[in-house]
Protein backbone atom coordinates (compact mmCIF):
# COMPACT_ATOMS: atom_id res chain seq x y z
CA UNK A 1 0.00 0.00 0.00
CA UNK A 2 1.16 3.43 -0.59
CA UNK A 3 2.90 5.20 1.66
CA UNK A 4 1.97 8.96 2.39
CA UNK A 5 4.00 11.66 4.62
CA UNK A 6 1.63 13.20 7.30
CA UNK A 7 3.69 14.81 9.21
CA UNK A 8 7.42 15.88 10.70
CA UNK A 9 7.55 15.68 14.16
CA UNK A 10 10.68 16.54 16.63
CA UNK A 11 12.85 16.52 13.37
CA UNK A 12 11.36 13.03 12.22
CA UNK A 13 9.32 12.81 8.69
CA UNK A 14 6.25 10.21 9.82
CA UNK A 15 4.39 8.56 6.59
CA UNK A 16 1.19 6.68 7.23
CA UNK A 17 -0.36 4.34 4.62
CA UNK A 18 -3.31 5.53 2.77
CA UNK A 19 -6.65 5.59 4.54
CA UNK A 20 -5.03 4.91 8.28
CA UNK A 21 -6.82 7.09 9.80
CA UNK A 22 -6.08 5.50 13.08
CA UNK A 23 -2.54 6.26 13.15
CA UNK A 24 -3.24 9.85 11.43
CA UNK A 25 -5.58 10.71 14.60
CA UNK A 26 -2.02 10.40 16.58
CA UNK A 27 -0.03 12.09 14.65
CA UNK A 28 -2.19 15.37 14.22
CA UNK A 29 -2.66 15.43 17.54
CA UNK A 30 1.35 14.98 18.32
CA UNK A 31 1.67 17.81 15.28
CA UNK A 32 -0.30 20.32 17.23
CA UNK A 33 1.31 19.44 20.79
CA UNK A 34 4.43 20.81 18.77
CA UNK A 35 2.92 24.14 18.09
CA UNK A 36 1.10 24.44 21.75
CA UNK A 37 4.21 24.03 23.58
CA UNK A 38 6.51 26.30 21.41
CA UNK A 39 3.86 28.88 22.22
CA UNK A 40 3.79 28.15 26.01
CA UNK A 41 7.32 27.92 26.18
CA UNK A 42 7.30 31.50 24.59
CA UNK A 43 4.81 32.17 27.08
CA UNK A 44 7.27 31.13 29.84
CA UNK A 45 9.52 33.94 28.93
CA UNK A 46 6.67 36.32 28.95
CA UNK A 47 5.07 38.00 32.44
CA UNK A 48 2.47 35.01 31.83
CA UNK A 49 5.67 33.04 34.13
CA UNK A 50 4.17 34.55 37.16
CA UNK A 51 0.87 33.90 36.28
CA UNK A 52 -1.69 31.43 36.98
CA UNK A 53 -3.31 30.83 33.22
CA UNK A 54 0.17 29.46 32.16
CA UNK A 55 0.40 26.90 35.08
CA UNK A 56 -3.37 25.98 33.88
CA UNK A 57 -2.47 25.35 30.67
CA UNK A 58 0.53 23.30 31.11
CA UNK A 59 -1.90 21.31 33.83
CA UNK A 60 -4.18 20.58 30.92
CA UNK A 61 -1.71 20.07 28.18
CA UNK A 62 -0.15 17.33 30.91
CA UNK A 63 -3.24 15.47 31.22
CA UNK A 64 -4.41 15.71 27.88
CA UNK A 65 -1.01 14.09 26.85
CA UNK A 66 -1.10 11.49 29.50
CA UNK A 67 -4.74 10.54 28.26
CA UNK A 68 -2.88 10.41 24.54
CA UNK A 69 -0.48 8.33 25.54
CA UNK A 70 -2.72 5.24 26.91
CA UNK A 71 -5.33 5.41 24.46
CA UNK A 72 -2.38 5.01 21.73
CA UNK A 73 -0.94 2.12 23.51
CA UNK A 74 -4.53 0.60 23.90
CA UNK A 75 -5.13 1.16 20.16
CA UNK A 76 -4.00 -1.09 16.92
CA UNK A 77 -1.43 1.33 15.84
CA UNK A 78 1.47 -1.01 14.14
CA UNK A 79 3.33 -2.13 16.51
CA UNK A 80 6.65 -0.16 15.69
CA UNK A 81 4.54 3.08 14.83
CA UNK A 82 3.10 3.06 17.73
CA UNK A 83 7.09 2.77 19.96
CA UNK A 84 8.02 5.60 17.43
CA UNK A 85 5.10 7.72 18.48
CA UNK A 86 4.91 6.90 22.22
CA UNK A 87 8.45 8.21 22.03
CA UNK A 88 7.73 11.43 20.99
CA UNK A 89 5.03 11.84 23.66
CA UNK A 90 7.33 11.07 26.41
CA UNK A 91 9.51 13.58 24.91
CA UNK A 92 6.18 16.04 24.80
CA UNK A 93 5.67 14.94 28.34
CA UNK A 94 9.22 16.22 29.36
CA UNK A 95 9.19 19.49 27.71
CA UNK A 96 5.66 20.60 29.38
CA UNK A 97 6.67 19.14 33.06
CA UNK A 98 9.73 21.81 32.91
CA UNK A 99 7.31 24.73 32.22
CA UNK A 100 5.24 26.00 35.45
CA UNK A 101 2.72 24.02 37.03
CA UNK A 102 1.61 26.26 40.27
CA UNK A 103 -1.84 27.29 39.84
CA UNK A 104 -1.80 29.34 43.14
CA UNK A 105 0.06 32.95 41.63
CA UNK A 106 -2.29 35.28 40.99
CA UNK A 107 -3.49 36.12 37.61
CA UNK A 108 -0.99 39.01 35.59
CA UNK A 109 -4.48 40.98 34.49
CA UNK A 110 -5.67 41.06 38.87
CA UNK A 111 -2.14 41.77 39.72
CA UNK A 112 -2.51 44.90 37.28
CA UNK A 113 0.50 43.58 34.63
CA UNK A 114 -1.31 42.45 31.92
CA UNK A 115 -3.71 44.86 30.10
CA UNK A 116 -4.09 43.01 26.98
CA UNK A 117 -7.74 43.51 27.18
CA UNK A 118 -10.05 40.62 28.30
CA UNK A 119 -8.63 38.00 26.07
CA UNK A 120 -5.54 35.38 27.64
CA UNK A 121 -2.39 34.35 25.28
CA UNK A 122 -2.27 31.06 27.56
CA UNK A 123 -5.76 30.36 26.91
CA UNK A 124 -5.37 31.30 23.21
CA UNK A 125 -2.85 28.60 22.62
CA UNK A 126 -4.23 25.80 24.29
CA UNK A 127 -7.06 26.83 21.44
CA UNK A 128 -5.11 25.69 18.87
CA UNK A 129 -6.13 22.05 19.59
CA UNK A 130 -9.77 23.16 18.26
CA UNK A 131 -7.36 23.49 14.38
CA UNK A 132 -7.82 19.75 13.90
CA UNK A 133 -11.14 18.50 12.87
CA UNK A 134 -10.31 15.38 11.25
CA UNK A 135 -9.64 12.65 10.86
CA UNK A 136 -12.23 11.58 14.07
CA UNK A 137 -10.69 10.34 17.32
CA UNK A 138 -10.83 6.26 16.57
CA UNK A 139 -14.51 4.72 18.52
CA UNK A 140 -12.44 3.02 21.05
CA UNK A 141 -11.62 6.75 22.36
CA UNK B 1 -0.70 54.36 26.77
CA UNK B 2 1.04 54.14 23.74
CA UNK B 3 4.32 52.38 25.64
CA UNK B 4 1.57 49.81 26.75
CA UNK B 5 0.02 49.15 23.72
CA UNK B 6 3.46 48.75 22.03
CA UNK B 7 4.68 46.25 25.09
CA UNK B 8 1.16 44.38 24.42
CA UNK B 9 1.56 43.98 20.76
CA UNK B 10 5.60 42.81 21.34
CA UNK B 11 4.38 40.09 23.56
CA UNK B 12 1.83 38.98 21.00
CA UNK B 13 4.16 38.43 18.33
CA UNK B 14 6.53 36.71 20.53
CA UNK B 15 4.26 33.91 21.50
CA UNK B 16 2.94 33.90 17.85
CA UNK B 17 6.57 33.73 16.59
CA UNK B 18 7.11 30.73 19.17
CA UNK B 19 4.61 29.34 17.66
CA UNK B 20 5.24 29.29 14.19
CA UNK B 21 9.25 28.37 14.80
CA UNK B 22 7.46 25.22 15.77
CA UNK B 23 5.62 24.86 12.71
CA UNK B 24 8.54 25.93 10.69
CA UNK B 25 9.89 22.38 12.10
CA UNK B 26 6.93 20.23 11.16
CA UNK B 27 5.50 20.14 7.40
CA UNK B 28 4.49 23.74 7.49
CA UNK B 29 7.90 24.52 6.62
CA UNK B 30 7.19 23.99 3.21
CA UNK B 31 3.69 25.34 3.11
CA UNK B 32 2.37 28.89 1.76
CA UNK B 33 0.07 29.68 4.66
CA UNK B 34 3.94 29.74 6.80
CA UNK B 35 5.28 32.12 4.20
CA UNK B 36 2.41 33.92 4.12
CA UNK B 37 2.71 34.44 8.23
CA UNK B 38 6.12 35.24 7.71
CA UNK B 39 5.24 37.96 6.18
CA UNK B 40 2.45 39.40 8.02
CA UNK B 41 4.51 38.79 10.94
CA UNK B 42 7.48 41.03 9.38
CA UNK B 43 5.09 43.55 8.62
CA UNK B 44 3.89 43.66 12.20
CA UNK B 45 7.47 44.32 13.74
CA UNK B 46 8.34 46.71 11.54
CA UNK B 47 5.02 48.84 12.16
CA UNK B 48 5.91 48.11 15.46
CA UNK B 49 9.29 49.58 15.37
CA UNK B 50 8.20 52.44 13.33
CA UNK B 51 5.25 52.90 15.86
CA UNK B 52 7.98 52.99 18.67
CA UNK B 53 9.88 55.63 16.93
CA UNK B 54 7.07 57.77 16.75
CA UNK B 55 5.90 57.23 20.25
CA UNK B 56 6.64 60.49 22.60
CA UNK B 57 8.48 58.15 25.39
CA UNK B 58 10.27 60.97 27.56
CA UNK B 59 12.86 57.79 28.92
CA UNK B 60 15.37 57.17 26.28
CA UNK B 61 16.81 54.23 27.94
CA UNK B 62 13.29 52.53 28.15
CA UNK B 63 12.70 53.48 24.02
CA UNK B 64 16.31 51.98 23.64
CA UNK B 65 15.40 49.01 25.27
CA UNK B 66 11.99 48.74 23.62
CA UNK B 67 13.73 49.03 20.46
CA UNK B 68 16.35 45.89 21.06
CA UNK B 69 13.69 43.89 22.05
CA UNK B 70 11.74 44.47 18.87
CA UNK B 71 15.25 44.24 16.96
CA UNK B 72 15.29 40.73 18.34
CA UNK B 73 12.17 39.72 17.27
CA UNK B 74 12.92 41.26 13.48
CA UNK B 75 16.02 38.88 13.64
CA UNK B 76 13.88 35.95 14.72
CA UNK B 77 11.19 36.46 12.29
CA UNK B 78 13.82 36.98 9.22
CA UNK B 79 15.45 33.38 10.91
CA UNK B 80 11.73 31.39 10.22
CA UNK B 81 12.38 28.28 8.12
CA UNK B 82 10.59 28.12 4.90
CA UNK B 83 11.32 26.26 1.78
CA UNK B 84 12.33 28.04 -1.28
CA UNK B 85 9.62 26.40 -2.97
CA UNK B 86 6.08 26.62 -0.93
CA UNK B 87 2.67 25.07 -1.57
CA UNK B 88 -0.27 24.57 0.74
CA UNK B 89 0.27 21.01 2.22
CA UNK B 90 -2.99 20.78 2.21
CA UNK B 91 -3.03 20.82 -1.45
CA UNK B 92 -0.32 18.60 -1.60
CA UNK B 93 -2.62 16.11 0.66
CA UNK B 94 0.31 16.12 3.27
CA UNK B 95 -2.23 17.56 6.02
CA UNK B 96 -4.75 15.63 6.40
CA UNK B 97 -6.58 18.07 9.46
CA UNK B 98 -9.51 19.64 8.03
CA UNK B 99 -10.01 22.84 7.22
CA UNK B 100 -7.76 24.56 10.00
CA UNK B 101 -4.75 25.45 10.15
CA UNK B 102 -1.75 26.07 12.91
CA UNK B 103 0.03 28.89 11.28
CA UNK B 104 -3.24 31.18 10.40
CA UNK B 105 -4.72 30.38 14.12
CA UNK B 106 -1.25 31.18 15.77
CA UNK B 107 -1.17 34.54 13.70
CA UNK B 108 -4.38 35.23 14.96
CA UNK B 109 -3.41 34.86 18.88
CA UNK B 110 -2.79 38.91 17.48
CA UNK B 111 -6.38 39.52 17.89
CA UNK B 112 -6.32 39.21 21.77
CA UNK B 113 -4.64 42.30 21.98
CA UNK B 114 -6.72 45.15 22.00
Amino acid sequence: MAKARCGRILGEDIYIEEGDTTTLYFINQLRVYQVVLAALKALDQDICHDGCSLPSTVNKVIKRLGKLKSVLEASDVAAEKKKNLLSKIDDFLADADGLPQDTSQTCRKTAGECKIGSGCFATGALNLFKEITEPEAPKKI
Amino acid sequence: MEIEQIENRYRGISIVLGALQAASRGICKNCIGLEGAKTKVGKMIKKLGMDLDAASISCEKTKADLQSRIDSLSKAAEELEVAEECECQKTAKNCKMGEGCFVNAAVDLMKLVK
